[in-house]
């Protein structure tokens, strides 16, 4: 492990007996907000889910990637609509990588009190290749008489267009992974909606085509680039895993609690084996995902380098299961479940948006797939 | 092999909280390893493949005696008779057998876990003194419960046992006794009041296999062993003294001991299926010529992923369990789970390596449920979904209990 950012870093676990209460309060707090209406982030500010991951000295709590997780899962438990996965699993993710300077601290205390909007732009979500293969950078850096420019482009970046800043994912002139922070103004950058069918979610097009770059909004990476940029891909991933993991408990418990008031033949519907056993199947899905995601989260926050196999795994799973489970929900809900009203089509558009971000199942288990050519037995050993 | 199967259980990697517990046990797990290394023949699949009962079960009490010197044969026991690993010494130790893909444990396999735990559990001093030292030293159990009508519905089975006096006598037939052609003692379950509501009349023994008017028929199973056996009951007397718990209290001896170990002992098999099970799967898609077609990359990486949920939640039910906090499903979801996967497994095994998977026509006794021989790997995947409760049975237990849905009406 590289040195930097991981002074006077928390001990991995150090917060978890509070995480019954942080999920206690998120839960409650965040099921006032029908999707698809916005939180208000000033309220996510005050309640200190925008800070956990930063210092103290910043104005945050100090905590890890296993306090941000357990607020991930209860957004996507209630569908909030918020940029909390592009500012806070993405921005202040990024930020946490780089070397502090005075630039960076000030961000993360303003995006911890929710007075900027720091996006990551990590990836090209068009481009379902750079999950299975390093190096997908989007953006690029160059060196012109004229100074530094930018040229690169990002697709289906969530919450891009509501960034104060954005943090842009790019390769230097030498090729080194480097972060460049673009504030308003100093430099052209290209944004533009990319509207999708789940309406709690925010995506755009992020396109440099040249932009001059000013030397200071060059930010390096605290530790070794490369294996920062992998943590940051697979933070991204299983932020992902875990909003599907929390939509899949909403799902499967709304199915549960119809199932067992919906009456029809004299009898609740849930009493009935067909019914019983798809949503014990659900269980045992979503049990399977849960794991998943809690040995990705601790292997993030823990920062092990194994951490890429789980977070592939997580997100494959996790992500591909909360399709299933709305998709069920929708099916045992009947003729209401297919209603707008009854609001499950937010779910089941949400979940497979959820599918899509970041890496699909198919392009996870691509990485997974890829180590096994060069296990021992997988050379015609007999 | 030591080499590859270390290297491929640390890529395949366990669950995090896995490495949180192992984080102290560094210690334990060289001196585990370095067992292994000297004592687990490099060879048992050659010369266990094809081998009759008596060989197999005298290796099987070799194999016994080797983890027992070691002390690794009774691991969860108390301290006081023999065991006394910790939660977390037993996870690693499971998982170093599993890696360098030691002989299972299937002959004592019903002693040490399940006829154990019912003595501790429920058993009097002087039944745990006479047998528990016993069972360290080779006495193998049989368990006596499932009947012709008294698969799913165990509890209505018919089996009786007549009070005479300070003796019981037992009349009737049990089925899919798996071992009971080895076995020196059986857990009977049989009813000892006909008249009571099906659960309230049943009891618990201990039944010596030596006692007159006990005869053990082997049946021939689907793969071809005959390790199930039908045991028929005509007036074989019993002592009261070998009663488990109150007269009648049975069939709640029986469920509070039954579930008792199962985070551990299918946490063991999860191990396996994670170790040399994907291994041997990884391989034949090598043999097939296929590891780098896509289809069987992705449907390989999607077994190793529900491997290592599958691992999670069996360490998750072993920590619940300890903690006193398991839910009324857990182990039904873990039992499912399992062996759904395992069936799911086999058959792709089975499909990837062609007519080639046809040849095998013998698996090496002792291995685990997947011993790469996988057409009768796949084949025995059902004595995984049909006993112990069907995965039909789970799934209503998980609707039920797990998620409180109304009552099947029936």
């Amino acid at each position: 492990m590289t040195a930097g950012s991981q002074t006077a870093g928390p001990e991995p676990g150090e917060f978890e007996e509070l995480h019954d209460e942080l999920r206690a309060v998120a839960r409650d707090l965040l099921s006032k907000i029908p999707p698809p209406a916005p939180a208000d982030w000033g309220q996510l500010a005050a309640s200190g889910w925008l800070g956990l991951e930063v210092p103290d000295a910043q104005g945050g709590a100090g905590a890890t990637f296993a306090e941000t997780a357990v607020i991930l899962t209860e957004l996507g438990r209630a569908a909030t609509s918020s940029p909390y996965l592009g500012a806070i699993a993405g921005g202040v993710g990024a930020l946490l990588e780089l070397a502090p300077s005075a630039g960076r601290d000030e961000l993360l205390r303003q995006a911890a009190a929710g007075e900027a909007l720091p996006v990551a732009v990590l990836a090209d979500g068009s481009d379902e290749s750079i999950w299975a293969e390093a190096g997908g950078v989007p953006f690029r850096l160059e060196r012109t008489p004229g100074g530094l420019r930018l040229r690169g482009h990002a697709g289906f970046v969530p919450d891009a267009a509501e960034a104060s800043t954005l943090l842009l994912l790019a390769l230097d002139a030498v090729g080194e992974p480097v972060i460049v922070d673009r504030r308003p103004g100093p430099f052209a950058i290209g944004l533009e909606a990319q509207p999708v069918l789940d309406s709690t979610r925010r995506l755009a097009r992020v396109t440099a085509d040249g932009a001059e770059v000013p030397e200071e909004s060059v930010w390096r990476f605290a530790g070794d680039p490369g294996a920062a940029v992998g943590r940051l891909l697979d933070r991204a991933a299983v932020a992902v895993a875990c909003d599907s993991l929390g939509l899949s408990e909403a799902m499967l418990s709304a199915t549960v609690a119809y199932a067992g008031v919906r009456q029809q033949f004299g009898r609740p519907i849930g009493s009935f084996q067909a019914v019983q056993h798809a949503c014990a199947d659900l269980l045992v899905q979503v049990s399977v995902s849960r794991e998943l995601v809690r040995a990705a989260v601790a292997r993030l926050a823990s920062r092990d380098p194994e951490a890429s196999v789980a977070a592939a795994m997580a997100k494959a799973h996790a992500s591909a299961t909360a399709v299933e489970v709305a998709g069920k929900a929708m099916q045992l809900h009947g003729g209401i479940g297919y209603t707008w009203e009854s609001g499950i089509h937010v779910y089941l558009k949400r979940a497979a948006l959820n599918r899509s971000l970041f890496g699909s199942p198919a392009a996870h288990r691509r990485r997974l797939a890829a180590r096994y050519l060069g296990w021992p037995g997988a050379a015609g050993r007999r | 092999m030591t080499g590859v199967t270390g290297a491929v259980a640390e890529v395949a990697g366990g669950p995090a909280r896995a490495t949180a517990l192992a984080r102290d046990l560094g210690e334990f797990r060289a001196q585990v390893r370095s067992w292994c290394q000297a004592h687990v023949p490099a060879d048992w699949r050659t010369t266990q493949a094809g081998v009759s009962e008596a060989e197999f079960a005298a290796f099987q009490q070799w194999w016994f005696r080797e983890l027992r010197g070691a002390g690794y044969a009774v691991p969860h026991w108390p301290a006081e008779w023999g065991g006394g690993l910790s939660a977390a010494e037993q996870v690693v130790l499971y998982s170093e057998l599993a890696a360098h893909d030691a002989p299972r444990l299937v002959l004592a396999f019903v002693s040490i876990h399940h006829a154990a735990s019912t003595l501790l559990a429920a058993g009097t001093d002087e039944q745990r003194r006479r047998h528990l030292p016993a069972i360290l030293d080779g006495e193998i159990w049989v368990q006596g419960f499932s009947e012709p009508e008294a698969g799913s519905d165990l509890a209505s089975l018919r089996t009786t046992a007549r009070r005479e006096g300070d003796t019981f006598v037992v009349n009737g037939q049990k089925l899919w006794a798996s071992g009971a052609l080895h076995a020196d003692w059986c857990l009977l379950l049989a009813r000892t009041d006909t008249a009571a509501p099906k659960r309230r009349g049943i009891s618990y023994f201990l039944l010596d296999m030596r006692s007159p008017g006990i005869d053990v028929r082997p049946i021939r199973n689907a793969v071809g062993e005959s390790h199930f056996c039908e045991i028929f009951l005509t007036d074989v007397p019993v002592p009261a003294a070998n009663l488990v718990g109150p007269e009648n209290a049975g069939w709640r001896v029986a469920q509070e001991t039954l579930g008792a170990e199962r985070g551990m002992t299918m946490l063991e098999l999860a191990e396996r299926l994670g170790n040399a099970g994907f291994r041997w799967l990884v391989e034949a898609c090598s043999r097939a010529g296929v590891l780098a077609d896509s289809l069987v990359a992705d449907r390989l990486a999607a077994f190793e992923t529900e491997i290592a949920g599958l691992r999670a939640l069996c360490l998750g039910l072993v920590e619940r369990h300890e903690a006193g906090t398991a839910g009324p499903a857990d182990a039904s979801v873990v039992k499912l789970y399992y062996s759904e996967l395992l069936q799911r497994m086999t058959g792709f095994g089975t499909e990837i390596s062609g007519v080639r998977a046809h040849t095998a026509l013998s698996k090496p006794a002792s291995s685990g449920w997947e011993s790469g021989a996988w057409m009768l790997d796949f084949i025995g995947s059902w004595e995984w979904t049909i006993p112990g409760g069907s995965s039909e049975i789970q799934r209503t237990i998980i609707a039920e209990r797990g998620l409180g849905m109304p009552r099947a009406a029936s």
